[in-house]
């Protein structure tokens, strides 16, 4: 006796259900689905799908442009698109390792904030030797991000605060505050941004001449990976990554197991807040060499959604990101080639964005269709002896 | 006047299965008007599941219920309510954060027109119908005061009255005094007299025999899902009653070889213990468990042996008391020295506290030890110890599992879930084992090999506290029985010395009648 | 000092109706951090009304803005359909599909301005300019001394603001519906047992959030910058949730502090203007609302309750 719908609970639970990888599924379906938005909506402005997504492709340094300018080529876009993404890396790690714990930071703008101006400050207008100049911006980086990360952490051990709430305020109050700061002190008066930072200090190498070519070479690329790596050791291999993504998964059975919930959580926020700042130094003294006051990095929420499509996993943020900055990167030629308001970028990673958000829900439902099935099976088993 | 002509509500030939139990098997009983019937079993005999579905909560598979006369089919709470229906849970339904009357009116709230037009909630008649509804009945409640400033025997007394606002005129209380003090219960009783007198019906579900013969005309006695037998409560006393719900007719005299016990491993003295809504729900409690001893704690549900266990293992902080191990007090240490002190705990509630689901069965076989080594060394976990001990594990434990180590645990069946936390801490090496419900669920031949483990563990010298809703588990592998009824203590004596009947008096509050 | 008076009112009255919505939506037990979307979202389609609609009115005429209003009203509840549908029916994390809806909202709007301002309107702009909005002095109260700046060079939204509030105080507190509104955030399963309809109260709850973050949006659009442009996500958004919070989730205390927040931000503009401080003074100033909110946070924590059920997901199986 089957029911109507059946056989298309049956793909679903196929291509969604619980085995192996099904996370990978689940995220590479949200993909298809906002890829597929995203041409609905390119065919309603009259432009073509397949074209437009080849130029993204073409701008973000995947595929070889028709034409390209002087000293520019693939891989000078390529080499664009990693050092956009490296903030990103680093900020949707952030997420991650706190929602692998079951908190959610977010923070990060504001910790990127407190760290770029940290680091802008101490170490941008020195003139210090570029390569002490630069560990130092990283070393400011992490300490800045952590400290924010144990004040969050800790208000939440000591007076059980909400850490979305505190985090909301403490975004606002560290966004005024240097914001108060920059315009009293460092300001650039033309650019209306904190004055420029001196390139012995700065984590990306613009304008590099290497044979004919001015590449920009995100110097903290290599750290980035590294820290990958570092995550997915600590989570895969080390006692606190273990005691780390217990605490998230269940809070009781670890305190039955004699876990420490409350230190481990503000542990998770410190190791959070740290990759937070290297995201804020990255963006800050990388990317760009100047903050823009009273502005929250857009970034720093991207992140968020970036993690869930990415999984929480270490690895899977990294592509996640790759995958959002390759969009935000590309559409800049996608717009100048098709005539596409350039905005159209932010609009399919929205879309993007909204399709993770439910990813959790795609999962669930596909586990509850796979348990329907399985139940009507046991029922017809059991029905039938008495047909 | 006819008896027939009084029934009230008639169940006829109710049968109600879940996925793994027959709750309810074939039940057929009826219920007169104006009186009050307790419904009598013990956990899982089915009485809860069988008002459940006079209330539309669930419904039956075979059979029907009959309410004056006409068969019903009562599919929803709401349903129920409109055929004056009513219950009241065990654990309320209230808004915290709004007050008496409107937590009463809710859902019907009388209303009235500000200015013709602008409805709003008649707040001065809905507190003059619960003021007098609560006069007549007796159901003492200051209709203006907010919910989470009142003591729990007044919020049940706000739930009485939702069902009174709704003209409820069947009212069944689902264990109603597990909550209150033996003040609260008279006074409670009070109010289930002057209900009865007011013409409304009550049902009763409960285990507290001495209550039953307080207040009740008729009694039905459930055991595994069957309906025993219905009695008026005059005709049978509570030995009786006991022995009907326990299902034992001949006392069981097994002799069991009486075994010398060692020193004593742990003393608990005085022991009180409250839960989250500050109920006491261990009160004095002394005990003390020997090295090669088996004590087990019996008693019905709720009756506060599972936050003994929970107290003793460190996850309940103990308001007064203190608990001795091996000689050190342990009453505010932590979980994991008590850990390493040797103390062992396969809780109650094998999923949500004794697994984590996500993690493979090699880590959870681990779960207590993961951060020592051969699993940890500086800080850094090895895989293969976590497999080669594992594998041990499931092998002497019988295990069953599709992968080995890295198998999901959230995918192994109950028994296999309960097989591995038991193997997990039998392999602590402990010296104090407490078990806590550890053959809930699980099919004959897991239940053996957990006994014979048991009993293994005890001829090892180590100290084993038992808590158990099963008698049978309990007779069968108890040196030493306490049993507990409202948090206290009934008594502690040597299991040879006891019957199957005498434990079950026990626990239904019974006190030794000549 | 009447300066203070009136700009800080222009502020707190357009957070207040903002933060009533997010009274409803949590109170009713969803956890609502998309009001800055929302208001964002409801700007938008009110800016666009009026970028439709102002040829056809004479030049001048305020009708457009009252228009404008409604549809950001329309505008707010038809987005905030989005996260009553995700957090509702999908059951998706609260805290994640508010934040998302609310990056979503900046990329949709901005997206939308440009692509309509160049198909209909020819021009490259992210921007929909609005009228400016007549202010009005009412006779006699206005010359009052001290106090006479509450009824000087008011907007006519504070007047609307301030009807609406009033309405929306009643309903929840005064009828049933706001009853088992309040009941629904507080324990779901009594307002099932007593037959009411868990989902749909909450639908309707955030559908309610939606319509007064969208009449809050439009209400600052027109006293901060006379356009709708990307720079109306300003945060005022969070600012609401403060207020709610720094309120107790009820609407009396949450209009208290909104006077509170927007007396600090107006006189704290004012002292730096008065003392001669560099502009950026006034930064500072605008941190007190969310240093007040941590504060009260961490002292508070005891008394400072939000609704019980908020943020879980209601599952009608669990008994």
């Amino acid at each position: 006796m089957k029911r109507k719908g059946h056989g298309f609970k049956q793909s679903m639970v196929k291509l969604l259900g619980s085995g192996k990888n099904q996370d990978l599924r689940i995220a590479l379906f949200c993909i298809l689905l906002s890829l597929f938005a995203g041409s609905l909506l390119l065919l309603s402005l009259g432009k073509n799908p397949l074209i437009a997504y080849k130029s993204i492709l073409q701008g973000a340094g995947f595929w070889p442009k028709a034409r390209y300018a002087g000293h520019k080529s693939m891989l000078t876009d390529f080499l664009s698109l990693l050092n956009y993404a490296t903030p990103m890396v680093f900020a949707s790690l952030s997420v991650a390792v706190a929602l692998r714990c079951g908190l959610f930071n977010i923070c990060v703008p504001g910790m990127m904030i407190f760290s770029g101006f940290l680091a802008t400050v101490l170490v941008g207008y020195s003139g210090l030797p570029s390569f002490g100049a630069r560990f130092l911006v990283i070393i400011v980086g992490i300490v800045g991000g952590s400290f924010i990360g144990s004040v969050i952490g800790y208000l939440k051990f000591k007076f059980n605060t909400n850490e979305v709430v505190v985090s909301i305020m403490f975004n606002y109050i560290i966004s005024y505050v240097v914001s108060f700061f920059i315009q009293t002190k460092y300001i650039d008066p033309t650019t209306r941004q904190s004055l420029k930072i001196g390139d012995n200090a700065r984590l990306t190498l613009v304008d590099k001449v290497i044979g004919n070519l001015k590449i920009e070479i995100p110097l903290v690329l290599p750290l980035a990976i590294l820290v990958v790596v570092g995550l997915w050791f600590l989570f895969a291999r080390s006692r606190l990554g273990f005691e780390l993504k217990a605490v998230g998964m269940n809070r009781k059975a670890s305190r039955y197991a004699g876990v420490d919930v409350g230190r481990t959580m503000v542990i998770s926020m410190i190791i959070s807040g740290a990759l937070a700042g290297l995201a804020g130094v990255s963006y800050y003294l990388g990317c760009y060499a100047s903050i823009q006051p009273k502005v929250l990095p857009s970034l720093g929420f991207d992140a968020i959604a970036v993690a869930l499509l990415g999984n929480s996993s270490p690895v899977g943020c990294l592509f996640a990101s790759l995958l959002v900055m390759t969009i935000s990167n590309g559409t800049t030629y996608m717009s100048s080639t098709l005539n596409v308001l350039r905005e159209i970028a932010s609009l399919i990673t929205g879309i993007l964005l909204l399709f993770s958000a439910c990813s959790a829900f795609f999962k669930v439902q596909a586990n509850r269709w796979a348990q329907e099935l399985e139940d009507e099976y046991i029922v017809n088993m059991r029905e039938a002896p008495h047909e | 006047m006819q008896e027939k002509d009084r029934t009230l509500v008639e169940f006829r030939h109710i049968t109600k299965r879940f996925p793994k139990i027959v709750a309810n098997d074939d039940i057929s009983l009826s219920i007169r008007k104006g009186e009050i019937f307790a419904l009598l079993g013990e956990n899982g005999a089915g009485k809860s599941t069988l008002m459940s579905m006079l209330f539309g909560l669930y419904e039956p598979d075979e059979g029907e219920i009959f309410l004056r006369g006409k068969a019903e089919h009562i599919h929803s709470p709401a349903e129920a309510s409109k055929l004056n229906i009513g219950m009241v849970h065990q654990h309320f339904k209230l808004v915290q954060n709004q007050s008496v009357t409107e937590n009463i009116i809710l859902g019907m709230e009388p209303v009235k027109k500000k200015l013709g037009v602008l409805s709003c909630v008649d707040k001065k008649r809905a507190q003059e119908r619960v003021r007098s509804l609560s006069q007549q009945y007796g159901l003492d409640v200051n209709p203006q005061d907010i919910i989470e400033d009142i003591p729990v025997s007044v919020r049940q007394r706000v739930e009485i009255l939702k069902m009174l606002y709704r003209n409820a005129e069947i009212l069944i209380f689902d264990e109603p005094t597990a909550v209150l003090t033996p003040q609260e219960i008279e006074s409670l009783l009070e109010v289930i007299r002057s209900l009865r007198d007011g013409g409304k019906t009550i049902i009763l579900i409960t285990h507290k025999l001495d209550e039953v013969k307080e207040v009740a005309d008729r009694c039905a006695i459930l055991c595994r899902g069957k309906l025993v037998g219905v009695y008026n409560v005059k005709d049978i006393s509570t030995r009786q009653m006991a022995s009907l719900m326990v299902g034992y007719e001949v006392s069981l005299d097994v002799e069991k070889a009486r075994h010398s016990f060692g020193n004593v491993a742990l003393e608990v003295k005085n022991l009180s213990v409250f839960d989250n809504d500050e109920i006491k729900v261990v009160d004095n409690v002394s005990f003390d468990v020997h090295e090669g001893e088996i004590l087990a704690i019996a008693g019905v549900a709720g009756n506060g042996q599972v936050e003994v266990a929970d107290a003793l293992a460190g996850l309940l902080p103990v308001r007064q008391g203190t608990i001795v191990f091996e000689g050190k007090d342990i009453t505010s240490l932590d979980i994991r020295p008590r850990i390493e002190m040797g103390i062992s705990y396969i809780p109650e509630d094998r999923q949500d506290v004794g697994l984590l689901l996500d993690y493979n069965l090699g880590n959870n076989l681990a779960l207590k030890t993961y951060y020592k080594p051969p699993y940890c060394k500086n800080g850094i976990l090895y895989e293969n110890s976590f497999t080669k001990e594992g594998d041990k594990l499931i092998k002497q434990f019988d295990i069953r599992c599709s992968d080995g180590c890295a198998t999901t645990v959230r995918s192994m069946s109950g028994g296999n879930q309960q097989k591995a936390i038991v193997a997990r801490e039998i392999s602590l090496g402990s010296k104090l084992l407490i078990f806590v419900q550890p053959t809930r669920g699980l099919d004959i031949g897991a239940i053996k090999t957990i006994h014979d483990r048991i009993i293994e563990l005890r001829d090892q010298g180590k100290a084993v506290l038992l808590v158990s809703l099963e008698l049978d588990e309990i007779m069968e592998l108890a040196d030493t029985i306490a049993v507990m009824y409202n948090g206290k203590v009934q008594t502690i004596k040597d299991a040879s010395t006891l019957t199957a009947n005498q434990v079950g008096e026990y626990m239904m509050g019974v006190h030794h009648e000549a | 000092m009447n300066s203070i008076i009136i700009d800080g009112m222009a502020f707190s009255l357009p957070l207040f109706i903002i933060a009533i919505g997010g009274i409803y939506s949590e109170g009713s037990g969803i956890t609502n951090l998309a009001l800055e979307g929302l208001l964002g979202f409801g700007a938008f389609t009110g800016g666009l009304s009026v970028a439709l609609l102002s040829p056809l009115f004479p030049c001048g005429s305020s009708t457009t803005m009252y228009i404008a209003l409604v549809v950001a009203m329309l505008g707010g509840m038809v987005y905030s359909m989005l996260h009553a549908l995700l957090c509702i029916k999908f059951k998706a994390n609260q805290v994640i599909s508010g934040v998302v809806l609310n990056v979503l909202s900046v990329a949709l709007t901005a997206f939308l301005a440009n692509q309509i301002n160049a198909s209909f309107f020819g021009k490259a702009s992210n921007k929909f300019m609005l009228e400016v909005s007549p202010r009005i002095d009412i006779p006699l109260l206005s010359k009052i001394p001290l106090l006479g700046g509450f009824f000087t060079s008011v907007y006519p939204f504070e007047f609307i603001i301030l009807i609406v509030a009033l309405v929306m105080w009643y309903i929840l507190n005064r009828t049933p519906t706001g009853m088992r509104i309040r009941a629904c955030g507080d324990n779901p399963q009594a307002v099932d047992a007593a037959g009411g309809n868990v989902e749909g109260i909450r639908f309707g709850s955030v559908m309610v959030s939606g319509a007064l973050a969208g009449l809050g949006g439009m209400c600052f659009a027109y006293s901060i910058s006379t356009n709708f442009s990307p720079s109306i996500y300003a945060g005022f958004g969070y600012l609401s949730i403060a207020a709610m919070i720094f309120g107790n989730w009820r609407i009396g205390p949450t209009f208290f502090a909104c006077l509170l927040f927007g007396f600090a931000r107006s006189g704290g503009y004012f002292l730096v203007t008065k003392l001669g401080l560099p502009s950026s003074y006034s930064d500072l100033v605008l941190t007190l609302p969310y240093v007040l909110t941590l504060v009260l946070l961490i002292s508070f924590s005891r008394t400072n309750k939000a609704p019980r059920a908020l943020g879980e997901i209601y599952d009608k199986g669990k008994r």
